[in-house]
Order: C-alpha cells, then sequence, then structure tokens
C-alpha cells in the first residue's frame, strides 16, 4: 500500500512541475498551447538516451552516452528549450489566440508522427528503454523509491520558489499585461513577441525538467507513453487548481492525479476491456475541464491580485462572487456607452 | 513657433484594400503644445495615429519624432522614446488590479527584466514598494484610490478613461496621442479629463487630441489641424479656422455638430 | 511518372473527402466563430454509425450513408446546442478548450463502446479501371462521385436558399442578423445540423477509403481539415474547398517520394508555411487575422 501511494505521489509530484511549466504559458501568458506534451516527451527521450549507453541492434537511437543523471536532465532541458525556440519563434510571430492553438496542435501531432516512425532517432514505435539508477544503485528497491519520491518532491518545491517568486515579481505582472491587452501593453513600450517567448521557452524548459523525473521513474518510454491528448489532464489539473496561481496549479495537480487515479482504481475493469478504466477517466477529465471553464474558470485558488499590500487576504465572500464569468469589455464596440462618471 | 517640431510627418500616405485612408499628409507638432486633430469621420485622423505609433506602416512617407525617423521601428520602439498613445475605447489590462494597471505604466523596464526577477526579487519588490506613495497620491488625484486594489475589469467607462490618464501620468510621456477621449462620456467627466490634459501640459507632455467636441477642442487646444480625405487643408489657432472656407465645408459645415 | 498520376489519383479521392469534412468545419466557424476540435470525432462518429447498421443490420451501401449523415448531424446538433450555444458569450479560445473536452469524451465513449480495434466496411471494391492516367477503383469513383455531388449540394445551399441567405448575414455579424429579424439561434442549429450531416457522410467515406477504422481515426483528419481551412481561408466556404484540393494534392505528391506515414508532418509543414506567408488563406482578400504589436 506504501508502495502504491508513493507510486501515485511520485507521478503527481512530476506531473505537477510540467503543470506549473505549462501554467506559465496559458497561465500567465495566455498562449493555449498543445506542443507541451511533446516538449516532456523529448525531455523524457533525451534523459534515458544520454544515461543507458549505446543502443544494440535492433533497438536503434541517437547519442547513446553514458552520462551522470543530473548532467544527463541539465542537457536534456537545454535541449527542449532550444527545440522550443523554434516552435515558440514560428508560433508566436503573428499568431495569436486560436491560431496559436492550432499551429501547436499541428505541431505536436506532425512531432508525434515524426518520432513514431522515424526509428533512428528514438526508436520510434518501440521506444527506449533501459535501467538506470540516479541514486548511484546502493539502494534497496523500495528505498530507492522513498528516496526519488523524496527527490522529485525536492524538486518540485525549489521550482514553486522559483516560479512564484517569478509570478510575484514585475516580470510576472508585465507578462500578464500582455496576456490580457498587448496592444497596450506596446504602447507602454513592452515588446510582445519577446515577452511571450520568454515565458515560453521557461514554461518548456519546465516542461523538459519534468520530463527529466519521469525519465528515472518511468524507465521506458515509446510514443504510447505520450499520446498529446494526455495533455488535458495537465489542463484540466491546472484548471481545477487555478489557472495562473502557482499554489493552485500544485494543488490541482494533486487533486486530479491522486483524485482520478483513486476514483478510477475502483471501476471494474474486465481483462476483456482493458481500456474501461482509462477511457472513463479520460471522459472524466473532458467533463472536469468544460465544467470549470463554464462554471468556475479561476480555479478553486484564483490568480492573486497585485496590491498594494494593505487588503492581502481575499474574503469568502469574494471568492464566490469571483466565480460569475464577467464579459470581456472589448467585444462590444462601445464599451464606454455606459460612462456613468466617477461617483460610484 | 518658437519651440522644436517634436513631431514631424511628411508625405504621409496609406490604403487599406484599394481605400486610401492617408494622402500625401504632412504636419508637424511643436514641443509642450496641446494640438486638436480634426475632420471629419473617415478623414485618416485614426490611421495617422496608426502610422506614427507604428501600428501599421506607410506605403511613403516619413514620421520623425524628436528628430530620429521612426517609420519601420515596432510601437513598443516607438513607446521607449517617449511616446504614449490611446485608443478609441480604454484597454486596460483587465486581470490586474487597478494600482498594477498604473504600476506597468509607470515601472521602468529595466525592473521587468526575468534575470533579476529570478535573482534579486525582493529588491525589487522593495523598489515597488517604494513607489506605492507616490501611485497612491496619483490615483487619490484621479479618484481612484478607493478601488486601487480591485480587479480592472469591474471599473465603469469613466474610471476606465480616469485610469488610462493616471497611467499616462505615471509613464511620464514626451507625446501623448488621445484618440477620441470624449467618447461616451458624460459632461461632468468631461470637464476633468479637460483638466488631466492641462495637467499632462504642465508635466511636460505635448499632447494631441483625436476629438469630434469642437467646444472641447476650442477650450482645451492652443492649435487644431484640420483633416479631410487623408490630408492636412489647415492649420492654425480655432479662432482663425473658423472662417476658413475649407474647413468649413469639409467639417464644420457638414457636421450635424 | 505513371507512379506518380496514380498518387495524384488517390489524392483527389482523399482531396475529395477532405473538402466535405474541412467544408463543414468553416461553416461552423463562419455561423459560431468557434474553432470545433470534436470536428474529428463528428466524422468518427458518422463511420460508426454506418459500420453498425452495415454489420447488425445488413444495410447496404446507401442506407448506410444515410445512417451516417444522419448520425453526424445529430452528433452536430448536439455539439451545438450541449456546448457551443452554452460558451457563446465567452472568449474564442475557451470555447476552443471546450470542444477539446468534447472531443476527449466522444473518442472515449466510442472507445467503451466499440473498443480500441480497428474495424472495417466489406463493401465489394468493385474492378479497377483506368481513367486517363489515374488509376481507380469503381468504389473510389463512387466516393468522388458522391463528395462532388455534395459539394454541389452545399453550393446550392449557400446561394439559392434562404437557410443560405441568412447564413452568410449571421456569419457576417449575428446581432445585427438577430436585428434585421433573421431567427439567428436556429440558423445556427439549422447550419451545425447541416455541417455535421456533411461530416458524418465524410466519415463514412473516409472510413470507406481507408478501409479500417478506430476510435482515433478523427484525430488526424481533425488536423487535415483544420490545415485545409486555415491554408484555404477559415470561415469561407469557397476558400476552404480550394484549400482542401491544394492539401490533397500536396500531401500525395509528396508522399509518392516519402513514406505515407508522413501525411501529418507534411501537413503541418504546409500549415506552417501557409500561416507564415498568407495567414488569411490562399483565397482570401482583405482583413488580417493576424496581429501586429
Amino acid at each position: 500500500m506504501l508502495e502504491y501511494w508513493t507510486a501515485i505521489l511520485t507521478e503527481a509530484t512530476i506531473f505537477g512541475v510540467l503543470a506549473l511549466g505549462i501554467d506559465m504559458i496559458w497561465g500567465w501568458a495566455g498562449d493555449f498551447d498543445l506542443s507541451a506534451y511533446a516538449y516532456f516527451a523529448l525531455g523524457v527521450y533525451m534523459t534515458i538516451i544520454m544515461t543507458v549507453g549505446k543502443a544494440k541492434a535492433p533497438v536503434e537511437y541517437v547519442l547513446g552516452w553514458h552520462l551522470p543523471y543530473l548532467l544527463a536532465v541539465v542537457i536534456a532541458v537545454t535541449v527542449v528549450v532550444a527545440f522550443a525556440s523554434i516552435i515558440g519563434a514560428i508560433a508566436l510571430r503573428n499568431l495569436r489566440d486560436v491560431y496559436f492553438s492550432i499551429t501547436t496542435l499541428g505541431a505536436v501531432w506532425a512531432i508525434y508522427y515524426g518520432v513514431e516512425n522515424f526509428t533512428p532517432l528514438f526508436n520510434g514505435y518501440n521506444g527506449v528503454f533501459g535501467l538506470f539508477d540516479p541514486m548511484g544503485g546502493n539502494l534497496s528497491y523500495n528505498a530507492y523509491h522513498y528516496y526519488f519520491f523524496a527527490f522529485c518532491l525536492l524538486v518540485l518545491f525549489l521550482v514553486y520558489l522559483l516560479v512564484q517568486r517569478l509570478s510575484r515579481s514585475p516580470f510576472g505582472r508585465m507578462v500578464r499585461a500582455v496576456r490580457d491587452d498587448e496592444r497596450a501593453a506596446a504602447v507602454y513600450g513592452r515588446n510582445v513577441f519577446w515577452t511571450k517567448y520568454r515565458t515560453y521557452l521557461f514554461g518548456a524548459g519546465l516542461a523538459g525538467l519534468s520530463g527529466g523525473l519521469f525519465a528515472a521513474y518511468i524507465g521506458a518510454f515509446n510514443p504510447l507513453d505520450w499520446r498529446p491528448t494526455e495533455i488535458f489532464v495537465l489542463y484540466a489539473a491546472i484548471l481545477v487548481g487555478g489557472r495562473g496561481n502557482p499554489r493552485g496549479v500544485v494543488l490541482g495537480s494533486f487533486i486530479v492525479y491522486v483524485g482520478f487515479v483513486e476514483m478510477t482504481r475502483y471501476i471494474p475493469s474486465p481483462a476483456a476491456r482493458p481500456e474501461l478504466g482509462p477511457a472513463l477517466r479520460q471522459i472524466l477529465i473532458g467533463l472536469l475541464i468544460i465544467l470549470m471553464l463554464k462554471f468556475r474558470p479561476s480555479g478553486l485558488i484564483p490568480e492573486r491580485l497585485g496590491t498594494d499590500g494593505t487588503r492581502v487576504r481575499q474574503s469568502w465572500r469574494t471568492w464566490f462572487s469571483r466565480s460569475k464569468i464577467l464579459p470581456d469589455p472589448r467585444q462590444d464596440e462601445v464599451a464606454a456607452e455606459s460612462a456613468s462618471g466617477v461617483e460610484s | 513657433m518658437s519651440a522644436a517640431a517634436l513631431l514631424e510627418i511628411e508625405g504621409l500616405s496609406k490604403s487599406f484594400g484599394g481605400v486610401v485612408a492617408v494622402d500625401n499628409c504632412t504636419m508637424s507638432i511643436h514641443e509642450g503644445s496641446v494640438v486638436g486633430l480634426i475632420g471629419p469621420n473617415g478623414a485618416g485622423k485614426s490611421s495617422v495615429i496608426d502610422l506614427v505609433s507604428g501600428f501599421e506602416q506607410p506605403a511613403s512617407g516619413s514620421v520623425r519624432f524628436a528628430g530620429v525617423n521612426v517609420v519601420g521601428k515596432r510601437p513598443d520602439q516607438i513607446s521607449r522614446m517617449g511616446m504614449i498613445r490611446t485608443f478609441q475605447t480604454p484597454r486596460e489590462w483587465r486581470d490586474l488590479s487597478v494600482i498594477d494597471n498604473v504600476r506597468v505604466g509607470r515601472s521602468d523596464l529595466e525592473r521587468e527584466s526575468l534575470w533579476r526577477s529570478l535573482t534579486s526579487a525582493r529588491r525589487l519588490r522593495r523598489q515597488d514598494a517604494l513607489d506605492t506613495a507616490e501611485l497612491r497620491e496619483l490615483m487619490e488625484h484621479y479618484r481612484l484610490d478607493d478601488i486601487r486594489n480591485d480587479r480592472a475589469v469591474g471599473l465603469s467607462g469613466g474610471q476606465k478613461r480616469l485610469l488610462e490618464f493616471a497611467r499616462i501620468a505615471a509613464a511620464k510621456p514626451r507625446l501623448t496621442i488621445l484618440d477620441e477621449p470624449m467618447g461616451g462620456v458624460n459632461p461632468v467627466l468631461g470637464e476633468r479629463i479637460g483638466e488631466a490634459i492641462r495637467e499632462l501640459k504642465k508635466a511636460g507632455s505635448t499632447v494631441v487630441v483625436v476629438e469630434h467636441n469642437l467646444p472641447f477642442i476650442e477650450k482645451t487646444c492652443d492649435e487644431v489641424i484640420v483633416m479631410d480625405l487623408g490630408s492636412v487643408i489647415a492649420q492654425g489657432r480655432f479662432d482663425e479656422l473658423r472662417d476658413n472656407r475649407r474647413v468649413v465645408d469639409a467639417y464644420l459645415g457638414n457636421d450635424d455638430e | 511518372m505513371s507512379i506518380l498520376w496514380i498518387s495524384v489519383g488517390m489524392g483527389l479521392a482523399v482531396a475529395a473527402i477532405l473538402a466535405l469534412s474541412s467544408v463543414a468545419f468553416t461553416l461552423e466557424y463562419a455561423v459560431s466563430r468557434v474553432v470545433n476540435l470534436a470536428h474529428g470525432e463528428v466524422l468518427t462518429i458518422g463511420a460508426y454509425a454506418a459500420y453498425v447498421s452495415e454489420t447488425n443490420f445488413h444495410q447496404n451501401l446507401y442506407v448506410c450513408a444515410v445512417i451516417a449523415t444522419v448520425a453526424g448531424s445529430l452528433t452536430g446538433m448536439g455539439l451545438n446546442f450541449g456546448l457551443i450555444e452554452r460558451f457563446r458569450n465567452q472568449k474564442p479560445l475557451s470555447t476552443l478548450i471546450a470542444t477539446l473536452g468534447a472531443s476527449l469524451i466522444l473518442q472515449n465513449l466510442l472507445l467503451i463502446g466499440f473498443g480500441g480495434a480497428s474495424v472495417s466496411y466489406q463493401f465489394a471494391q468493385g474492378s479497377l479501371l483506368h481513367v486517363g492516367p489515374f488509376l481507380w477503383t469503381t468504389l473510389t469513383i463512387k466516393v468522388m462521385v458522391s463528395a462532388v455531388v455534395v459539394a454541389g449540394l452545399i453550393y446550392v445551399l449557400l446561394q439559392r436558399t434562404r437557410l443560405g441567405k441568412a447564413l452568410r448575414a449571421v456569419s457576417q455579424n449575428r446581432e445585427l442578423a438577430q436585428v434585421s429579424g433573421i431567427p439567428a439561434r436556429r440558423v445556427v442549429m439549422q447550419t451545425w445540423a447541416v455541417a455535421g450531416a456533411v461530416s458524418g457522410f465524410a466519415g463514412f467515406l473516409y472510413g470507406e477509403t481507408i478501409g479500417t477504422i478506430t476510435p482515433t481515426i478523427g484525430n488526424g483528419f481533425l488536423l487535415l481539415s483544420i490545415t485545409a481551412a486555415v491554408g484555404g481561408g477559415l470561415g469561407r466556404p469557397y476558400a476552404t474547398l480550394g484549400g482542401a484540393v491544394v492539401l490533397g494534392l500536396v500531401m500525395s505528391i509528396a508522399g509518392t517520394y516519402t513514406s505515407s506515414a508522413y501525411q501529418l508532418v507534411i501537413a503541418f509543414g504546409f500549415l506552417v508555411v501557409m500561416l507564415l506567408i498568407k495567414p488569411n488563406g490562399l483565397f482570401v482578400r482583405g482583413r488580417a487575422l493576424t496581429v501586429r504589436a
């Protein structure tokens, strides 16, 4: 039982890092990115092939080094960021909103089918595998998993501190200003592309890092492990926890991962229908996304409002009132029609 | 005019989908003045603003701001040279608090470096806190102090206009271009906006106002530029232009205002 | 040279189906301003509906086609009523995300209903035919002819009927159309019914042409439909039609020289090139969809 919980919580922790990265791109910068799961996968692939050594036929993949784990993760993150810099440059230069999403959707499927069919890269459909032990191999099987969980928790905590610090910094404020109205942000001297691009690369880097952690956790990786649709679980986590709020995102990751794994554990999955459990899980994820978007788009812990410090705590009353959706004022052309003056 | 020209537009042209919006337009704005830019609907006033601020690229002609040619520069580059413009509807950053809206207007860009935000977050926050007193004074002035910690999206139309002025005042630009600041504004607030424009001038900014409300222009502006069919047809003091035949034909005579 | 002609011939068949699917996608965008990422699932539902009627009730080709069409139409209306209209006042991006959720739900419902293994129709392929330089089966020809007929029906619908006129008005400006006495809600619903029907039919033709149906065939075809629609001109039925033909030909010609497994990679390359050099679409002049700031 303890091993079981360790496994689930380790997974939730790793995906917490990924969710923090995706939230920077979507929550802060407002770009609904669908290729982030490919960055995560690239992080996993790179970490594995840089630590398990040369490929033995019929398995084939590039590099095949024997690097120490941490060094491999650092290089993997660098590669992921370099790769994201190409996709990001294409998708962010002139495209916004749904066009950005369409481009990244196209990108992720192109990458997916490319990796699946081009075997010299990451062994195609069969994927890469190999056992490697970040701890140096002097621990028992169970102890290793506990230590690795502790290691993941530490990484998540450090990443959280970093992201939270950035979120509350002037940089985080600027990113959100660009998200809310990029023309107005440009009028006040902000370089819209560069702002979004840096945020995108930072988020992609976190996706790569979570991939590096996942590589050590799973030890084998093939295209079935990273169907691009899996990213919806992360968006569900972000929506539940609170888009744009690092604390909420971490909370949401744990709620969705632990909650959903637990819930689907009790769904009977007959041997003849192995797909039933996962399919129900996906349906619940889809429902969760739609319902959260409709009824409480700001999540359990809404994005923190930057104040002058005199009123930091939100009262419970505002918690409820926040759940109603305010219409976008720019959608009606004569928004200033009801200028009732300054008395209110 | 004795002062040097802050903004010089020469031979500016632009058409959208075959329709000529700006046609060989030439004008110069002098430092320290409040200039009204008027003309009938479709005269090309807003297009000129878009071309000057870098949101559109001209087909031909030049725009010199503070002696530098800005054609081909991005809007944010032009803004960093000291030019702030507004749009016809107020554009606030809806999910930022009111004080953060003004803060982004005020804040120097150095402070927003990604690297410094990571390494010296505490110092940056202290710097932010030092600004608070100054910002609160500013917001008091624009009657926004009570709602400074509210989300900007919930503000009324009038409050959004005032927020825009507070933001400009915090940014301290050399040139401010206001695109119809009186659109949908009631008379009481109109008074306040006129005052805000005079305050901008006093703070050292040159102001260009695009407006249909002629009494407002007469009261607020030192000088008026009249546009019609994409080019300037007259420039001078308001009372001089009252007798200008072309102006009357093009605008004053045909307009129901 | 002859291989090229044969693959162009196959490309025409795929392009014909793609044209129907992407026109349906573009019609949905035109009236609801929504990029419907659950569009692929409407096709899949059409394909499965035909499969059910064929295997369980031994229906012939034409009855199956009708059943696929009806199933697609019902799905389209259901999506509009249950989801799109509920998100009407929200930003386009929120609606897009919601349709992604719907796509996930529908796809996995199909997975539960039919399992993950692939199924196929048992219709006779007919004989091989040389038509000019092309090599087709009689079934492929039927597919293409029916696609052209449906495209013609869409043309008639758009140009000659009251619904077509109302549809164009609503796609220009829904509020204005409403004020001018056009029942916008009903027009949108009818458009979704038509778009769903066309999608369901296209799904049937697609299942017919590729021979295997799985709950996930919609993913790839959605991407191709989006590429065709954006490449040609999103929200413009005729421009989209052109985009689909161009994309179908590009993919089949490129596919001759590389592996067909890279079809989607090629489509993505096409999408990127289109978005970079002509973001409004190949066949559209006018308002820019990109931003400059």
